[in-house]
């Protein structure tokens, strides 16, 4: 089956952060207690990702000139890479924590295995997940597995009000994005580009920019060095865990989630909101 | 909204002017981008560039309080060059009608001011009666008094160099809005415009609106698919709050509140019954007055309201014309005792009125207050408010917890006029209860105690109120008195046979004898016979498939879409726009086709705006307070001298002299300062601020200016300010940005800065209010506040 991806299309986006919103309701995650954030000129907030927010929208601005600005948005969640150093790190075994979704292609923690090693966060050329300190557990964006197996758009795009956010089948993402590329350069903008088709072998969230990936802070060609040192690292940190946890205490969970599988780690939420499955 | 949400998207320029959608209305952008994307221009007016701005082709930006300037500037560029749409503006407004000879302006006064009243005498603005009393036209808009030739004067001073120096746009920049806003006076080509309160909180807000509704008709503008002047609500069901009168000068459908000079039923009609013009060629409906106003009447007292007892009119309060009953006017009379209790339903004015220092300190003067609300307010708590004593307060607080929208069953109406029923989802939490639920129990108990004796009880005591005897009343049976049903068997104006206690099927079945009750003769037809309309969810669009889903909820007035369509079409029925039409007549079933037509009458039978007398629309709007024409005044804090007229400010507002009432200068405070909402917050704040998903977005109070502001004050970005006015002072942080930049204006540079209304001292994100800074000072018309431009002055904190 083909894979999925989302797609943003930053000339549509109006940074209302609905997105942002939809997310922790989706996710039972709590506000933070922000501060005002002047560096990204008092809109962007929580400042940046963090185990409690897994999509933020990032505000870019820019005098053009007498009374021109460029105000330029961007989300930023998970690009659940197709080459992700995410999963290469990740130490757990037999099984690994962090895990691509067999149909999907979207990649998740799974919250029952993760020792909170953080090695994932080191390795994430993007700077995604991150380690809840009381849990001890690794979190970002799901890509909304649990919505998506019960045929309902991820809960950012789904709330979306302008379409800038979608999601469906990658192929299908990747052809909008370049299609609407085409449209916008046609209408004057012409930095627009296409980002995560080529990136990291292909990205399940493709974006429409209007100018080139470093105005935004983004790599064009992120890359990551030998990951060696860090999955070493990682191997030293689930090794000690494994010495105070006791071997037997993990088999039973790694067996256990690789028998039931991945619907699993999404059952609880689906029956949580069984209500909801008539959305569409 | 003339037009509605969905239609939006069907248009071919987009002006976007006191408003900032893509925050406050972020769901219209849905409609905005999709008509974006089809190859529209959106423009986006302002003094601040806004998350809206972002996604305009042009911002252009204007001092605040200075739109008529710039609107007076579109429409003589329009005039001058003779970009009109020439058939719309001679068959559908009154720019051939002759004005009367007495009629003058000069220097920023009209003809028959009152400089001791501050009130004009309207005599002089009148048009020019033929022997039939009809209006004397010119078709050939040659005349030297018709309404096309005195526009064309009055506005002859608003030439691109004048709007420059008065509101600092660019000239270039005004040029490229005009060319690319006046090319939709083509046929078949339509602009919409989309405003909210950055057009209406001012001292000329009406006159704001009517310069749109004035640009609109000279492009033909209005009727049309995509076009349209269409009022962004501030609030999900404000639409609706409207509509049913939670005002004080009309009653629900736009029925004028009795005046105490209205001494009689017969009186009331009298004055309030228009005389039809042009004889069968005017449908002036409101001509219906006396039918509607009846059915109200029977709606609210029922079989107690008699032929006999003037249908119970006598039970109706009455307005004194000394009064001013607006919101400042009620603050200045709490301020000064007159007012002692208070019901504040889902309203935080601690947060949201103007110059809150005052109307926090008029609360203390209440002996008691209820308040309805979600979440603690600022309102409920001004007694603690921060640098309060509460043993010095004697006002005795009622809190009363409500349901929230999803917590009980009724309708709310969006902007675009559609009424939706809703459902309750939920219980609502501990004792909360609906607002039906609070005012049946209050009614209930206040006839209780009626019926033992006081002073005239019978409005009370025979007040209709049948909502069943179950602790929550029926919502349902509130809907179905609104829309209206039959009080006795009786055959309608319409030859239709009705049964007691069926429901009217339409407004045009309401009769003035008794025979029908309606409590809101505009939503006649949203509960008839066949169900309730508004519960409707059929997404089908119509026959035109421009986006109307008329068995989508149900929309007010008998479930017309887009309103004035008739102007849509040429005297032969057919549509300017080809693409988009919105109806047709077919002239082999001899039927319309599309939306609900403004009436079912052949083409070329009756002019096409029916609620005016004479049938056309008023670019001469002469029933206005301040003049027929609209005209460039300054704010009532303003950093400049009238580049266009002596007159400096609107002459006929009223001037509060009061306590608290300080007006600032210039030399104090050079800065203009306006407010605005945030995305993340809702209004004063009591929904969103008690929300921590929401409060994480937008935590602190800030400020917006420009960077050379900044530079002349020594303010960094993220800085601590002090913001003051002649009202008070408030702290928050700088955003320094170049989305705000000074206005060059004639050689002077003025700095603009602006804030976010939202905060106040109760709740979980909590922080100063903009509202101590601004001032009481109202339009001419309606006495909304200005909120949006007043003078300040800004320094780093120490």
């Amino acid at each position: 089956m083909a894979e999925n991806s989302f797609y943003y299309d930053g000339s549509l986006c109006i940074a209302c952060r609905s997105c942002q919103v939809a997310c922790k309701q989706w996710n039972y995650l709590p506000g933070e207690k922000t501060k005002f954030f002047a560096a990204a000129g008092g809109y962007q907030n929580p400042s940046d990702l963090s185990p409690t927010t897994w999509t933020i929208i990032k505000f870019h601005e820019e005098r053009k000139g007498d009374f021109q600005v460029n105000w330029l948005f961007r989300r930023h969640h998970c690009f659940h890479c197709s080459d992700a150093a995410c999963i290469e790190v990740c130490p757990v075994e037999p099984e690994k924590a962090m895990k691509r979704h067999p149909v999907f292609g979207t990649v998740y923690v799974d919250q029952d295995t993760c020792i909170g090693c953080g090695e994932c966060e080191e390795a994430c050329p993007y700077d995604v997940p991150h380690v809840n300190e009381d849990t001890e557990k690794s979190r970002k964006c799901t890509g909304c597995f649990d919505r998506v197996a019960n045929d309902m758009l991820p809960a950012c795009a789904k709330t979306c009000p302008t379409e800038s956010i979608r999601y469906g089948e990658k192929g299908a993402m990747y052809d909008l994005a370049k299609k609407r590329v085409k449209t916008l350069k046609s209408q004057g903008w012409k930095n627009a580009n296409v980002y995560g088709t080529k990136q990291l072998k292909g990205l399940h969230s493709v974006y429409v920019l209007l100018e080139k990936p470093g105005y935004y802070g983004l790599d064009e060609n992120p890359s990551y060095g030998s990951l060696e040192p860090i999955k070493r690292k990682a191997q030293e940190k689930f090794a000690a865990w494994q010495r105070d946890h006791g071997r037997e205490n993990l088999a039973s969970i790694g067996g256990l989630a690789a028998t039931v599988g991945l619907a699993a780690a999404g059952f609880k939420k689906l029956t949580d909101r069984k209500n909801d499955n008539s959305e569409s | 909204m003339t037009n509605h949400w969905t239609d939006i998207q069907n248009s071919d320029c987009i002006m976007i002017i006191g408003s900032n959608a893509a925050e406050n209305h972020p769901l219209s952008f849905k409609w905005v981008m999709k008509a974006v994307e089809r190859g529209a221009t959106l423009i986006h007016v302002d003094p601040r560039y806004t998350r809206t701005s972002s996604k305009a082709h042009l911002y252009a930006p204007l001092r605040s309080g200075t739109d008529i300037a710039f609107l007076g500037g579109l429409i003589n560029y329009v005039l001058q060059n003779d970009l009109i749409h020439k058939d719309y503006v001679v068959e559908y407004t009154d720019a051939s009608m002759i004005v009367n000879e007495n009629f003058a302006f000069h220097d920023g006064l009209f003809s028959g001011y009152d400089a001791a009243k501050k009130k004009y005498d309207k005599g002089s603005w009148a048009y020019e009666p033929d022997g039939n009393g009809d209006p004397k036209r010119d078709k050939e808009l040659k005349h030297e008094r018709c309404v096309y030739q005195l526009m064309k004067q009055h506005y002859a001073a608003y030439t691109p160099e004048k709007v420059s120096e008065i509101t600092g746009m660019p000239v270039e920049t005004f040029m490229k809005v005009a060319k690319a806003y006046a090319a939709t006076g083509k046929p078949g080509k339509a602009a919409t415009i989309m405003y909210a309160m950055g057009t209406t909180q001012h001292t000329v807000g009406t006159q704001n609106v009517r310069s749109y509704a004035m640009l609109q008709l000279l492009l033909g503008n209005t009727g049309v698919s995509g076009g349209g002047i269409n009022a962004l609500r501030g609030e999900s069901n404000v639409q609706g709050s409207t509509d049913y009168a939670l005002l004080f000068h009309i009653l629900p459908g736009y029925l004028k509140t009795p005046r105490a000079f209205n001494d009689s039923l017969t009186a009331y009609h009298e004055k309030w019954t228009p005389k039809g013009k042009y004889g069968g060629m005017s449908a002036n409906w409101w001509q219906h007055t006396p039918k509607y106003m009846v059915s109200f009447l029977k709606a609210y007292w029922g079989d107690a309201a008699t032929k006999k007892n003037e249908f119970a009119y006598h039970y109706m309060p009455k307005l004194d014309e000394n009064t001013i009953y607006t919101h400042i006017g009620m603050f200045e009379n709490m301020y000064d005792g007159v007012i002692k209790g208070l019901f504040c339903m889902g309203q935080n004015p601690a947060v949201g009125g103007p110059n809150v220092l005052k109307e926090r300190k008029a609360l203390e003067k209440l002996d008691w207050m209820v308040a309805a609300d979600l979440w603690a307010t600022d309102t409920m708590d001004f007694w603690k408010r921060p640098g309060v004593d509460p043993k010095t307060i004697n006002t005795e607080v009622f809190v009363l917890p409500a349901a929230s929208s999803i917590e009980k069953e009724g309708s709310i109406v969006n902007s675009g006029r559609w009424m939706q029923w809703r459902y309750k989802a939920v219980d609502p939490p501990g004792v909360a209860k609906s607002d039906l639920w609070m005012l049946d129990k209050l009614f209930k108990g206040l006839r209780e105690r009626y019926e033992k004796g006081g002073v005239f009880p019978e409005p009370i005591v025979q007040l209709h109120w049948d909502y069943g005897d179950d602790d929550e009343p029926d919502v349902h049976k509130v809907a179905k008195e609104c829309n209206g049903y039959a009080m006795r068997d009786y055959t309608s104006g319409k030859g239709k046979d009705i049964k007691r206690g069926e429901q009217i099927p339409s407004f045009a079945h309401l009769a003035d004898d008794g025979s029908t009750c309606s409590g809101n003769w505009l939503y006649c037809g949203c509960y008839t016979e066949a169900g309730n309309m508004s519960a409707r969810r059929n997404p089908m669009d119509a026959a035109n498939n421009i986006g109307l889903f008329p068995q989508w909820a149900w929309c007010w007035p008998v479930n017309r879409r887009i309103i004035y369509n008739r102007a849509s079409v040429d005297l032969n029925g057919q549509p300017f726009d080809k693409e988009h039409w919105v109806i047709r007549w077919n002239a082999e079933t001899k039927k319309w086709e599309g939306d609900v037509p403004d009436g079912g009458w052949a083409p070329g039978t009756k002019h096409a705006f029916i609620m005016k007398p004479h049938g056309h629309a008023q670019l001469f709007g002469n029933g206005r307070a301040d003049g027929p024409f609209p005209a460039h005044y300054e704010p009532v804090e303003s950093p400049v001298q009238n580049a266009m007229y002596k007159q400096q400010v609107n002459p006929a507002i009223k001037t509060w002299t009061s306590d608290m009432n300080d007006v600032g200068t210039p030399d104090k405070y050079p800065i203009v300062a306006t407010t605005y909402r945030v995305v993340e917050h809702w209004q004063a704040g009591q929904m969103t601020r008690n929300l921590t998903w929401v409060s994480e977005l937008m935590p602190d109070m800030f400020i917006e200016m420009s960077e050379e502001l900044a530079k002349e004050k020594g303010i960094a970005n993220g800085d601590k300010v002090r913001i003051t006015t002649a009202r008070g002072g408030i702290s928050a942080f700088a955003v320094v940005t170049p989305r705000f930049q000074p206005f060059k204006m004639n050689g002077k540079m003025v700095h603009q800065i602006g804030l976010p209304w939202h905060w106040g001292y109760s709740g979980y994100s909590v922080g100063e209010s903009a509202n101590v800074l601004t001032p009481h000072a109202g339009d001419a018309n309606t006495m909304i506040p200005e909120y949006k431009a007043f003078l300040c002055d800004v320094a780093k904190e120490v």
